[in-house]
């Protein structure tokens, strides 16, 4: 299954993205788990003739010599699914961007480069800004996240998964 | 208030010093009980709220043991509605063969249980995994105990609330600066209440029942006891894993029991000696967890992959007895019941120390410290608290409404949704259990201790809180107060899906985005 645009995650930020790549008519998909802190009004981007595809979140992505070449959905099973270009909006720790153990930070999908230190998660104070809220993949000048080291040229991140 | 006196004056409401108030009121003296913060702010409130049929001593204290399962027996039937009777199991894994744990020990074990009293009985594993689904499978054997799940907190405020039905005063936020010393004579204690007012009271006896905080106490007066500060940390899981308590029947170690404790369950502990120094500020270490999350799984496997709600860490008062153990910790350090008389010990008169011990023997540390001190003032009155039912505190809250009482808990009086905590709870517990701050009402309600550790109730319980203190402008701080304290037990376990917690309650809180009492 082949589209212009493929945006991983319905959050707003997503959503945003989603309704841009609508503009002039591109085909886009928006692969929203449906479980949001937002409240999230989905109608403009079917409106805009966008593919929802609600209830369902990527299980795999594949990055070969710095480009997506495809990812797969629980829904979809085996189907690979494809398009020029990917947008990346999976949040941070309670979105599933980022995942975190006792061992360290990775980003799930595509296993992309997290920058986040080694200790010092954490201020004692609740309400001072919390080191960990700023953890996230890193990007370059156009949002492109690195895989070892290099920036992937067809996937762009945005929203709360993006450093800083 | 000032320059009051009083029969005998209890320092320290934990279960021990509120147990202590209670027998004395019980025996008619005039009794004060006071406590720097709120009760069941020290060990009491910080261990696993595990009520030991004594088996975990059978084999190396029988002393102990004995005690732990008549004291058991008697605090089920005084105060049931404390108690959980969920039973227990000590179960032997493949590898403590190996280590000299097998079922040759298991036989020793259950042989000095039924030494001590202990109604102890080996199961089939096939049995026993029917029993307590959430058991390590590879188990082969198990043994059925009388162990049970208590709440500390309720235990104590139940002691504190029969203490004063029976003219006991008790004070709260109140600070021993100093022993007042005449001679060789304890003559009452100077204080600071709320607000750095500075009380004085007076009585012929003064009893320690401070905990580790004792130690500190005593020095001011010159008076040396060798105490072990024991550091144990737990781990509370998000939900009930077990129906039982777990053990490991093996000598003690790190992290190998399981309680399941109203709505989650609290693995632990490990045991470090720790500088006095450090009682007042504990801080879980990483390491600590690594060893609980280790050892624990093998208690119950399903734990590895359940959210940790937040790590705590108490601190056990044990008293050095000379013969030391292997460790350093003071797992070899006794147990035991430890009531000083200073006047024949130190030769200064009108002081008692009661430590050592335990939760599950706290009435016969009470008992036994009231004893002395009706010896020292020439009473002549028997100890009724074996026999005599505690009061059910939290019964007289909302959720368990007798018919009659006023108002009854409806959806939208609901403050916490977790531990079911309605506005009448709050109105009663701000009137009658001398509640100032949403860590009280914790103790007293269970109010933000469920699984959503407060994330969605602190506004509200703030607000209601202090509509009924009459100081409404104090909320947002009372709100911090509490958030933060939750914070400091998630930071040690702040990963998996305890950091996407985090991360949830930082939006709550900082980015204000709306909530509801349906989310």
């Amino acid at each position: 299954m082949k589209f212009d645009v493929i945006v991983i995650g319905g959050g707003s930020a997503g959503l945003e993205a989603a309704l841009a790549g609508c503009a002039d008519g591109r085909r886009v998909a928006l692969i929203a788990k449906g479980r949001s802190l937002e409240d999230i009004d989905y109608n403009p981007f079917i409106s805009a003739g966008g593919t929802l595809m609600m209830g369902d979140c990527v299980t795999e992505g594949f990055i070969e010599q710095g480009n997506v070449t495809g990812i797969r959905t629980e829904n979809l099973g085996p189907t690979l699914l494809t398009a020029d270009k990917y947008i990346l909006a999976t949040g941070k720790f309670f979105g599933g961007g980022l995942v975190a153990d006792m061992s360290g930070i990775r980003e799930p999908l595509f296993a992309l480069d997290v920058q986040y230190t080694a200790d010092g998660w954490f201020d004692v104070d609740f309400f001072a800004p919390q080191p960990f809220m700023s953890f996230g993949v890193k990007t370059d000048a156009e949002g492109h996240p690195y895989k070892d080291g290099v920036p992937v040229a067809n996937l762009v991140a945005v929203g709360d998964i993006c450093a800083g | 208030m000032k320059n009051e006196d009083f029969d005998v004056i209890i320092v320290g409401g934990g279960v021990t010093g509120a147990g202590t108030a209670r027998d004395c009121a019980l025996r008619g003296l005039k009794t004060l009980l006071l406590e720097r913060n709120d009760i069941a702010t020290g060990a009491t409130g910080r261990n696993h709220g595990l009520l030991h049929s004594g088996a975990r001593y059978a084999v190396a204290d029988s002393e102990s043991a004995r005690e732990c399962i008549i004291e058991n027996s008697i605090i089920k039937r005084i105060a049931p509605h404390c108690v959980d009777k969920t039973g227990g199991l000590f179960i032997t894994l493949p590898q403590d063969v190996d280590a000299g744990y097998g079922l040759d020990y298991q036989a020793k074990f259950i042989q000095s249980c039924r030494d001590a009293g202990i109604h102890a009985k080996a199961i089939d594993p096939a049995q026993a995994r029917m029993i307590e689904p959430a058991v390590n499978p590879d188990i082969i054997g198990a043994v059925k105990v009388p162990d049970a799940s208590v709440d500390p907190f309720r235990l104590c405020a139940c002691n504190v609330q029969d203490a004063r039905d029976h003219g006991a005063t008790v004070l709260t936020y109140t600070s021993i600066t100093r022993l007042l010393k005449e001679g060789d004579r304890i003559t009452g204690v100077q204080a600071k209440g709320s607000g750095g007012v500075s009380l004085e009271f007076r009585a012929p006896v003064t009893v320690l029942a401070a905990g580790i905080w004792s130690h500190g106490l005593l020095a001011q007066v010159g008076i040396d006891i060798e105490m072990v500060a024991s550091k144990g940390s737990l781990l509370v899981f998000g939900h009930r894993m077990s129906r039982m308590v777990i053990n490991r029947c093996r000598k003690s170690a790190d992290a190998d029991i399981l309680v399941p404790g109203e709505p989650v369950s609290i693995l632990g502990t490990t045991s470090t000696k720790v500088p006095f120094e450090d009682c007042d500020r504990l801080r879980v270490t990483r390491e600590e967890v690594e060893l609980l999350l280790r050892e624990g799984s093998a208690l119950c496997p399903e734990l590895a992959q359940t959210r940790i709600i937040r790590a705590y860490a108490g601190v056990r008062p044990l008293v050095s007895t000379g013969s030391s153990g292997s460790d350093g910790g003071g797992r070899g350090a006794s147990r035991g019941i430890v009531c000083l008389d200073h006047e024949a010990r130190d030769g200064v008169k009108g002081l008692i120390t009661i430590t050592g011990g335990k939760l599950t023997t706290y009435r016969l540390m009470a008992e036994i410290a009231t004893d002395e001190v009706c010896r020292k003032l020439g009473v002549k009155r028997h100890c009724t608290t074996a026999t005599k039912r505690l009061p059910d505190i939290v019964g007289r809250l909302s959720r368990n409404l007798k018919p009659g009482r006023p108002k009854p808990l409806r959806e939208d009086d609901m403050v916490c949704q977790c531990e079911r905590v309605g506005l009448a709870d709050i109105h009663y517990a701000v009137q009658e259990l001398g509640v100032k701050n949403l860590e009280d009402l914790r103790r007293r309600t269970r109010a933000g201790m469920g699984t959503c550790q407060g994330t969605f109730c602190t506004f509200r319980t703030a607000d209601a809180l202090c509509a009924e203190l009459g100081t409404p402008h104090e909320a947002p701080r009372l709100a911090r107060e509490y958030v933060n304290e939750r914070w400091k037990g998630m930071m040690p376990v702040g990963w998996g899906d305890t950091l996407r917690e985090m991360e949830f309650m930082q939006r709550v809180y900082k980015e204000g985005r709306p909530y509801s009492y349906e989310v």
